[in-house]
């Protein structure tokens, strides 16, 4: 259940299980990319953590089977943007897009939600067996207020 | 993930670390919800030690905030660092849970 970190010329990738313990290794990837670009605004990490972490999420969550879908993340940092791009296994779904901020009330629902307000493109697509998500956030935005 | 509970009499002070995800959330509603059967509805939540919250982790503190405020109680929130702060604003959560800077100032009026 261990998944495997890799360095290549321009990308930071990660493969392994989609399962809870495994969102750990998503932080810790996305950590070293920016460890190696100091350029990256700290404010355009955070967002685009927390925008990529719940795309996660959704896989851990709702990915069938259960436990034993596979996922590969692939983050790169651009001059002007980082984008990360997400591979399962897991069964075929349709995302509900353009979700509003669910209201001050409720407990669930704003996962999608704050990553579309993070993102600046958010791409879901589903190829052969596998669904494929691509995340970007443009650098050197005005700060959300 | 484990969190450390503190009973100070007039209110309760549980403090998540790490990242406050989908792994973590679920224990601390389950005690959140044990304290407010149990008549302690005053509750902060010290976000301290807390580097990352995601939707399960504001899910549950909302859900915490209904359940204690429906017993006549309130659920706090102290300490929170910056991606916190950025999400609850983002969510337009620090509506009904607005940040307070330490726990002394959240329990201020208890």
């Amino acid at each position: 259940m261990t998944g495997d970190a890799a360095r290549g010329d321009d990308a930071y990738v990660l493969e392994g299980f989609a399962v809870p313990e495994q969102l750990d290794a998503v932080h810790t990837l996305l950590a070293q990319a920016a460890a190696e670009h100091p350029e990256l605004d700290p404010m355009d990490v955070m967002l685009f953590e927390t925008a990529i972490i719940e795309i996660a999420n959704n896989v851990v969550e709702y990915g069938r089977p259960e436990g034993e879908v596979r996922w590969k993340f692939t983050i790169r940092v651009r001059e002007d943007e980082i984008e990360a791009e997400l591979d399962d296994t897991g069964q075929t779904f349709t995302p509900e897009r353009g979700r509003t901020m669910p209201g001050e009330d409720a407990e669930g629902g704003r996962g999608l939600a704050i990553a579309e307000a993070v993102l600046d493109r958010i791409e879901f697509k589903r190829l052969d067996d596998t669904n494929h998500w691509r995340m970007v956030r443009r650098l050197g935005q005005v700060r959300p207020d | 993930m484990s969190f450390e509970e503190a009973d100070l009499g007039t209110h309760v002070v549980l403090a998540p670390e790490g990242k406050f995800n989908l792994v973590a959330a679920p224990p601390l509603k389950a005690r959140i919800d044990d304290l407010v059967a149990a008549g302690r509805s005053r509750l902060v939540v010290d976000l301290g030690a807390v580097d990352f919250i995601d939707s399960s982790g504001l899910g549950a503190l909302i859900g915490g905030l209904k359940s204690a405020r429906q017993q006549g109680g309130d659920l706090r929130i102290a300490g929170a660092g910056d991606q916190v702060r950025a999400v609850l604003k983002l969510t337009n959560l620090d509506r009904i849970l607005a940040p307070y800077d330490t726990v002394e100032e959240a329990v201020h009026d208890w």
